[in-house]
Parts: structure tokens; sequence; C-alpha cells
């Protein structure tokens, strides 16, 4: 697995069935999550895990499945719950998982289990960024454009959902790509012990 | 009839693109058309490798080195296009889940017509005609979750019959299914093969299963070579079985414990229609020999559990009905019964998981209701049926003492239990090592070793033995065996497999619809032709070879477990 | 299966049940369309009508039904008192004026304008919810699935949307099971006995089961559909997309007005751009 690829083929991914399955898994898996894995805060305010389903298929497909696996997990999340269709939230969510799926572009090594200290301060500066992107400046502007929303309001939820899902990103992603960086690793000389 | 090749390796080896070594190598095999093989070999032993450079995943979706040919239908499968090939070829998985990918029977079985764009008329007309040879036509807009196992393996087949394809390979079709329903799908199988005029390839592990209905010739696979191309009746007479680590039929090892010699037997394969005549006195004077005393040890621990007129519903209609039992320090019991029973139900209800309706479970006198999921943890432990959904660390001695951190236990007390667990699940020497290099079997005994560390006196063990090869068989039920034994340990297994029952536990309830149909020793339970029937379950080949041979069924079972589990003990 | 879900494997016996997936969606996508581009309450005002009527129709459970649309009706109105509550005076600039009703202080009055901007919004936000929940009562995911197909959207997408259904129930279950037996071995979820903080950390137990067990089957079902032909031609037809039927031939034309509309309306905000967003009766 040591030859080079551009970034531009590891942005794209490989698109063969394996993918198309992966995004779909991702996307249910996204769907149940927003419906039934939430952590809750107070009453009525939740943080929602399925904001580690993009960071997890990032790393296993690249940064465009990620994105739409977020983009149809939202949709599909809206539709299961029957709360109506808001694509300003889908369309931030898949900026959001663009960013935080460029995993095997500067973690090249993670389908052989390397995932150290450089790839998670890489990975977390990309779940920062993304995060602002995506809902400091993506989602508001298009529920400006779409529901020509208030945009103190949009700003106020948006910031909300921006630190929500920064820090399920970073409490939850890291160890989770960890355990799945160690799954891939080969162990060479694993030795019994008394 | 036999002369057509229809597919034939020469010398063909094949390596996985991440592997160093061939996984198959120097195969010479040929297959008629027409025929129906069986091929059979450990875990591991490149039986799916095989199945997968027929039908064309080798090389589409595996990557990897291929010498030598395979000529499938006429066609050089290397170059073959997967497509091309599989207007040939129908394969059918193990998993009869994830191959179902419509939303409907009626769509999943037009899933490749689809595919190739087929005009919905015409696509209706296939879609009905392969519904009816896979006798499913009543069902076609039933959704996938309303089926049984069995009917989504019917399914699976009829998605594949389309284009009259020549060949239908069979990836192990029965490892899901319970007993009865294995025999529908082996005789569905058999009928196909007759009726259709199609070439039959099955892998499978659960040999007498198989050889319910004829099959032609058996593959033996051993790491990656061909063993024995042989007939069921040479495989049967031999010893091959056993040193390869595959499971004899019950009735084969019963005669080759009586001593019996097989060699001039004829339809050995069928226990229905062997000639049993010439082998009678010696299975009788065997059976005299080796009598079992009928002195049955009554379960004397002190009561653990008990169920009282427990009654439970997911909401629409009772699911268990009033039911009663009680579970005694040291049993080791099976629960087993048909799909949709009632069995994975009962152990939730016995871990706390839901609470009964009507009626109380007891532990050790203590009302359940009164006591937390939690508190219920620390003395009834279940494992469930599959080691990935219980694995959340990286490192073994981390998931194992997982449970006890979570608990708050104390560090001291914490070593000393994780490290008693691991002992006695024999991990204690890998206790560092990560969990993603383990076997299936090693995973599931982590995922013991993670349940044994509370101390719990009760383990629900659900379905411990399925989809796995007899090796890894009898290390898991007889690493359960030693917890019992040496630790008096309670075990309830919820199993679909009567060997597994037969050979390990003492006590079966057979649970059908809701209700308990029998709660009695194994050896009675299995040979109560009646309980047998209604609880969708198969008569075991003892039974049939007992009638044959005109000894009392149940007291044969007996001496054959007997015996069975003395020459365990001795090694 | 869990009743929480809002999805129909099954179709229904009613007109819109019975109509293909094709309809459906471009039905749906046309009407969405027009709501989100018009501010227009001479339009908006009918479409809420039918949305009521579309949503009727279907018959729907009503229990479920009366509870959702409260909650989303409830959401609405909190969106309208926030608005409110930043910028009173809304109205004047997207409705142009400001007649006062009502002074509880120089900040906060409440005008004319600004209420009836709240009333078209709302109904244009209801009638966009409403439909969204008639499409999704009377649509299969298969159909779904075919009727994206029909407008151009590559099949592979669609069939994630058709897979991703597909799987939903099975993760469901194994998200439960993997929640259940984790709470048997001691994890502690209750929000009254641990903080945040641990809740957050201690989901990572659940978590890595349940994406180890999901994307396990990636594989498996990845060869199901090559091994049947999935990927090997440009086009697909569809199962679940049955023949026209009399309810497809009357809406086609239907849809094609709808899009002749929006399409006017476009055009005319590009071209025209009226002086105010929101018409009003009583501005000129
Ligand atoms: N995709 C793969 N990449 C690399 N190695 C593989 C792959 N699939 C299988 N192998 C290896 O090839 C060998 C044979 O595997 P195979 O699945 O053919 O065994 P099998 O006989 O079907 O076993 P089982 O009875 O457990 O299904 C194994 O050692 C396995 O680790
Ligand atoms: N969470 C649930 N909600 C609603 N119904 C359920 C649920 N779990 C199980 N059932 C239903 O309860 C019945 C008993 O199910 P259970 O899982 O106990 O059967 P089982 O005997 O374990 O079957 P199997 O051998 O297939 O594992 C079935 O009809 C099943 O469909
Ligand atoms: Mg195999
Ligand atoms: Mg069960």
């Amino acid at each position: 697995m040591s030859e080079k690829k551009s970034v531009g083929s590891l942005i794209l991914g490989k698109w063969n069935t394996k993918t198309i399955v992966g995004i779909a898994i991702g996307a249910a898996l996204f769907a149940v999550l927003m419906n039934y894995g939430g952590i809750k805060i107070f009453t009525n305010t939740s943080l929602t895990t399925a904001m580690i389903v993009d960071v997890i298929v990032g790393a296993l497909f690249g940064p465009l499945p990620a994105a739409l696996t977020a983009f149809l997990g939202n949709f599909l999340a809206d539709l299961i719950g029957g709360w109506g269709f808001w694509f300003d939230w889908s369309i931030g969510n898949a900026v959001l998982g663009f960013f935080v799926g460029l995993i095997p572009v500067y973690a090249r090594k993670f389908d052989e289990g390397v995932f150290g200290v450089k790839e998670i301060i890489i990975y977390a500066i990309t779940v920062i960024v993304g995060n602002i992107v995506a809902f400091g400046a993506v989602t508001p502007l298009l529920t400006y454009l779409f529901y020509s929303q208030e945009l103190t309001i949009t700003w106020g939820q948006a910031t909300a959902a921006l630190i929500g899902n920064a820090s399920v990103q970073l409490v939850l992603g890291i160890p989770l790509l960890l355990f799945l960086a160690s799954r891939n690793k080969k162990s060479s000389n694993l030795a019994k012990e008394d | 009839m036999m002369a057509e090749p229809i597919i034939t390796f020469t010398d063909f080896s094949f390596r996985y693109k991440s592997q160093t070594e061939d996984t198959l190598r120097h195969i010479d095999l040929t297959i008629y058309k027409g025929e129906k093989v069986l091929i059979l070999g450990p875990s591991g032993s490149g039986k799916s490798t095989l199945g997968n450079c027929i039908n064309g995943l080798i090389p589409f979706s595996y990557e990897g080195e291929i010498k030598g040919s395979c000529i499938v239908a006429g066609l050089e499968t290397r170059k073959a296009s997967l497509f091309k090939l599989s207007s040939h070829v129908g394969t059918v998985q193990q998993d009869s889940d994830a191959q179902f990918i419509g939303l409907s029977v009626g769509e999943d079985i037009a899933f490749s017509l689809e595919n190739n764009a087929v005009p919905r008329p015409e696509m209706l007309e296939l879609v009905d005609r392969a519904a009816e040879i896979v006798d499913m036509s009543d069902h076609l807009a039933h959704v996938p979750y309303d089926l049984s196992g069995g009917q989504k393996q019917k399914v699976a087949l009829g998605g594949v019959l389309h284009n009259d394809v020549q060949i239908l390979l069979f990836d192990e079709p029965l490892a899901a299914l319970d007993p009865t329903m294995g025999m529908t799908a082996v005789d569905l199988i058999d009928r196909i093969h007759r009726e259709q005029d199609k070439t039959v390839i099955i892998i499978e592990h659960r040999l007498e299963d198989v050889l319910y209905r004829h099959v032609d010739r058996i593959i033996l696979i051993d790491e990656g070579r061909i063993a024995l191309d042989t007939t069921p009746d040479e495989l049967l007479r031999s010893d091959v079985l056993k040193e390869m680590g595959i499971r004899e039929p019950l009735y084969i090892s019963a005669l080759k414990n009586a001593g019996v010699d097989l060699s001039g037997v004829s339809s050995l394969e069928d226990v229905e229609h062997m000639d049993i005549e010439p082998l009678r006195d010696r299975i009788v004077s065997h059976f005299y020999e080796n009598e079992p005393d009928l002195e049955k040890h009554v379960a004397s621990g002190e009561v653990l559990v008990e169920v009282k007129d427990v009654s439970f519903d997911y909401g629409s209609s009772y699911h268990l009905n009033d039911m009663n039992f009680t579970i005694r320090k040291g049993e080791k019991i099976s629960i087993i019964g048909k799909n949709g029973a009632g069995k994975s139900t009962m152990a939730k209800l016995l871990c706390g998981i839901i609470r009964p309706k009507k009626g109380e479970i007891t532990f050790r006198g203590q009302n359940c209701i009164e006591m937390s999921i939690k508190e219920i943890g620390n003395h009834i432990g279940y494992v469930m049926q599959n080691p990935n959904q219980m694995i959340a660390k990286n490192i073994i001695r981390d998931e194992v003492e997982l449970a006890m951190k979570l608990n708050g236990r104390s560090k001291e007390e914490t070593d000393k239990n994780v490290e008693e667990a691991l002992r006695m699940c024999d991990l204690y020497s890998m206790r560092n090592w990560p969990v993603s290099v383990l076997s299936y079997g090693q995973k599931k005994r982590v995922t013991i070793a993670s349940i044994l560390c509370l101390k719990p006196d009760i383990l629900i063990v659900d379905e411990p033995t399925a989809g796995q090869d007899y090796r890894h068989y009898t290390e898991i039920m007889g690493f359960l065996e030693e917890l019992n034994r040496d630790y008096g340990i309670t075990i309830l297994f919820i199993t679909h497999d009567m060997h597994l029952a037969i050979e390990y536990t003492d006590r079966s309830i057979v649970f059908s619809e809701g209700n308990i149909l029998a709660d009695d020793y194994v050896f009675r339970v299995l040979s109560d032709s009646d309980i047998i029937k209604r609880a969708n379950l198969k008569q075991t080949s003892l039974v049939t070879l007992a009638d044959k041979t005109g000894l009392d069924p149940e007291k044969f079972i007996q001496a054959f477990i007997q015996e069975e589990r003395r020459s365990r003990a001795n090694g | 299966m869990d009743n929480r879900l809002f999805i129909n494997l099954k179709p229904g016996p009613t007109f819109l049940d019975r109509l293909t997936g094709k309809t459906k969606v471009r039905l749906f996508f046309v009407l969405i369309l027009l709501l989100i581009a018009t501010w227009d309450i001479r339009l908006i005002a009918p479409l809420f009508v039918l949305s009521i009527i579309g949503l009727v129709s279907i018959r729907p459970n009503p229990k479920k039904m009366t509870v959702t649309l409260v909650i989303i009706l409830i959401m609405n109105l909190f969106n309208l008192l926030l608005m409110f509550l930043v910028e009173p005076d809304y109205g004047r600039g997207v409705v142009g004026g400001s007649n006062v009703i009502f002074r509880f202080t120089d900040f906060y009055i409440v005008t004319k304008e600004t209420m009836w901007y709240f009333l078209v919004r709302l109904m244009k936000f209801m009638a966009t919810f409403i439909f969204s929940l008639t499409f999704i009562q009377c649509i299969t995911p298969s159909e779904m699935a075919a009727g994206l197909y029909s407008v151009k959207v590559p099949y592979k997408v669609c069939t994630i949307v058709s897979l991703a259904f597909r799987y939903i129930p099975d993760i469901t279950r194994d998200f439960n099971n993997i929640r259940i037996s984790m709470q048997a071995r001691g994890l502690e979820l209750d929000a009254k006995r641990v903080g945040i903080g641990t809740r957050l950390k201690q989901y990572v137990l659940i978590l890595a089961p349940l994406v180890i067990s999901s994307f396990d089957r990636v594989g498996m079902i990845a060869n199901a559909m090559d091994l049947r032909g999935f990927g090997k031609l440009k086009k697909r037809t569809y199962y679940a997309e049955h023949e026209d039927v009399k309810g497809d031939r009357i809406l086609a034309p239907i849809i094609l007005l709808l899009l002749a509309l929006f399409l006017v309306i476009v055009v005319c905000l590009i071209f025209f751009p009226p002086a105010f967003q929101v018409w009003c009766p009583w501005i000129k």
C-alpha cells in the first residue's frame, strides 16, 4: 500500500460499490444517532453523537464520501424524525463532513494504523475550521437566503451547534479514530508473557 | 451425462495482495455439468476464496495474484468481467441479512433485473417465476424485517435464478438457520438442482444437515489444497473428518463408537435408507455393554433463579406467557426453540434489561424488580452472539477490566478479578495484545472474560457456536464446560444447535410461541418426536438409528451422551 | 419495527399513495421550490390550504400527526417571538411600513406590518413542513429512489438513499443492544447520577462497537450487489416504479405549469425586484 496517491484522488476517494454501501451505512448510522444517540445537557437540549459518523466515513473512504454521508444522513434524520427539511443544515453538515473527512489526505498511513500526535493536531484543526466554516458561514448564509431568517437568531443557533459539534468531534472523535487506527495496525512480534 | 465440464481449475494458485503466501495452491479440479458438489474444510482453509474465484469476485473485488487457469462456463475468469460471469453463476452467501438489499421480497428478487435495466412488465414476470420456484410467491410485498432467516435465504436464492444461470454457488447457506429451516433450505436446493437442472456447489460446515439430501461428490480443502475428492460414502467411512476437525454426523459417530465395520455398508450417507441389518447385532450388544446407569443425577444445588408466572409482550400480543422454571447452581441448561420463540427475550428478562409485565423473577429469593440492571449484572452475565458488538477497547486487558471500572470497584479487587478471569479464559499470556489480531473464537473468549470478571453466578451465552467450524466450536464449548466444572458457574446456552444441546448440557428448556413446551433431561426432550415437531427442531439421526435398530431412543441417546463425554474427559 | 420512525415501507391505499415515485418526487420538489421562492400570500395561502388537504387525504395516524404538528407550530412561534425580541419593527424593512398597533416601550412596538410578515412567514413555513410530512408519509424509500432517478439524480446516489433506509432498522436494533449490554456491565447514562463530561466521554464505549459492527457489513453487502450486476449499465429500471395511473396523467401537466410559474416568479424577482420582499394589501 505504499504507492503515492495524488491529493486530488484522495479527495475524490474510490467510487466503487464498497464506497456506495459505506456512505449508505454511514447515513443510516447518522440518522439513527441523530434520533436516538443524543446526550442530554438540559431538559430539551442535547448533544448529538451523530457528528462522529462523518469522521469515521472520512477515515475509511475520504472527504467527499464523508460530505455526502453527512448530507444524506441529515436529510434522512429529518425524514424519519418527522421534523421537516432543513437543507441549510444538511448542506452545512456536508461542508463540515468534507473538512473532518480529510483524514486520508493528511494521515496517509491511517489504514496501516498510523495516527499520532501530528495527525491528531491536524484533525483538531480541521474540526474547528470545518465547524466555523460550516456553521459560522455556510448555514447562516443559506438560512438567510432560503428562509430569510433574522441573522442574529441564526447566529445564535449556529454558535450552539458549532460548539456542540466540535466538542463531540473532539472528545469522541479522537478516541474513536485511535481505536479504528489500532485495528488496522499490523502487529508484529507479539509475544506471549506470563 | 457427466461428460461436459463446466468448471475447470488447472494448476490454479491465488495470493491475496495483503498476504505473503498463496491462499489457494495448485488447485486441479473439474466440476461437471449437473453435478452437486459439497466443499468441506476447516475454517481459513480457503473455501470461500475458491468460491470467489468461481463467481468472479476474485479478481474483480479482491486484488491479488492469480497463477494457472480457471475456466467457468467457457470463460477464463481472469479475463471475463464479473457481470458476464454473474449471468452464469448465481451466488448465495452466508449472511442472509446483509445480502437482502431490497426493501421488499419482490424488490430483492428483482435487484439484478433492475441493474440490467429490464423493462418493468418483463421484470414482473421474471420475478413471479423466480418467486414461485423458491416458494415465496405469497410474500412478494413483505419487508425484510418480517421474514425469518430461512425465508431470507429463499429470497436470496430467488434473486440469482434469473438469466438461466447454470451454476449455483452457496457459501454456508445454513449458518443462521434453525434446524427445520436448515432442512427446508437443503430440500429447496435439492429440488432446484433436480428440476432446473443446475450445477450446484455448496460450501458448508454442517455436514450432517447437507447430507440430508444426496450430494454427488465431496471435496475436502485443507490449507489451500485439495486434500480429498470423493463420494460421501467413502468420506464417512474414513477417519479423515475427525483428523480435519470437521464434525461427523452423529449416527456415524454412534456407529463408529460401536466398532461397526463400515466398509461394507451401502448408502451410508443416508441414515433413513442405509441397510442396518448386518450391523444390528454389533450395535445392540455395544449398547448393552454400555447401558446407561439410569439413576439420574438430579440437580441439587442451591436455587439461584426462580421464574414465576412471568409474562411479557413488546406491545401487541403476548410473546411470553406464564413462564415457570427454576435455575440451580452448577447447572448446564440449553434453551432451544425455533426463531422468534422468545428465547432472547427471556434472556433479557433474566438480566433485567426488560421487566416482566406479570409475575416475578427472583434471584436468591430477592425480587429482581428491586434491583437495577447494574446490580443484576453483577450476578447474571449475558454474552451476546456477535463479539464485535461487545468489544469497546483495543487491548484485551482493558476490555476485561472495563466492567470492574464502570462498577467502581477498588484497584486491588479489579486486578485480582481481572487476572483470574484472564487465566480462566486462557488469555493471561496475551493480555497486552490488541483485540484486532484475535480470531473469532478468541474474541468470543474475551467477551466471556469481560463478563466473568464481575464473578457472576450465572452466565447466559446466546448462540455460542453459530458460524464457526468444529474446531472452534469444540474449543469454546470445552472452555465453557470447564468453567462450569471447575468454577461451578451456572451456564445457560441459547442455541439452535442440537449437537450442542446433546453434547454439552444436561437439561433443556424448549420454547415454542412464548410457552414452555418441555423442561427436562436433554435425552428425553430430544427423543420425544411430538416436542421435536412442535418446536421446529429436527429429529436427531440418533433417534432414527435407534428406531431402526429397535432400541429405546431415550436410552440410546443417553448411552451415546455418556460415552462421548467419557471419551472427551479422557482427552 | 420502531413506530417512532416516520417512514412507510408499504404503499397505502389513497390517491397520493398510489401515484408513481416519479410524480410524488416531482410534485414535492416543485411545491417546495415555489414555497421557497415566494413571499406572496396570494400564492402561499392556497398552497397552505392545499398542504392541509394533502395531509388529510392520506389519512395519517391522527394522534401522531397532531403531536408533530403542535411541536412544529410551537417551534415556529418561538422563533417568531425571538425575531420580535431582536427586532420588533422587522416589518418596516421587508413589508414597507410601520403602523403601530400597540406600544410596550419605545423599542418594543407591535406594528401591523410586522404582524403581517409573521403571518405570511408562519403560513409559508407550516406549508413547507406539512408538504414534507405528507411526502414522507406517502412515499416508500424505493419509490423515492426511483423518483429521484427520474429527476436525473445518478442512480448510484439514489441507491444510497434506499440502502440507507434498508439498514436503519438493523442499526437501530444494534444500537439498542449494544447500549443495553454496556449498561448491564455497569455503564451509567442517567443524567442525574453522572455529569455531562463523563457521559460524553463514556459514550465511546457504545460508539466503538457500534461503528465497527456497522461498517463490518459493508464488504458483504457490496459483494452481494456486485454479484448481482450493480453498476453494470449506465441506466437502471425500478421494480417499485409501477406504470402511470390516472392520477399521474392528471398531475403531469399540472407539475409543468407549477414549474413554469416558479420560473416566472424567479425571473420577475431577478429582473423586476419588488420594492419590498413581502407583498401586502395596504402597502402600494
Ligand atoms: N480479503 C482478504 N484479504 C486477505 N486475506 C484474506 C482475505 N479473505 C480471506 N483471506 C485469508 O485467506 C484465507 C482463507 O480464507 P477463506 O475465507 O477462503 O476461508 P474459509 O475456508 O472460507 O473459512 P471459513 O470456514 O471460516 O469461512 C484465510 O487465512 C484468510 O485470512
Ligand atoms: N424490541 C422488540 N420490539 C418488538 N418486538 C420484538 C422485539 N424483540 C423481539 N421481538 C419479537 O418478540 C418475539 C420473540 O423474539 P426473541 O428475539 O425473543 O426470539 P428468539 O427465540 O430469540 O429468536 P431467534 O432464535 O431468532 O433469536 C419475536 O416475534 C420478535 O419479533
Ligand atoms: Mg468462508
Ligand atoms: Mg435470539
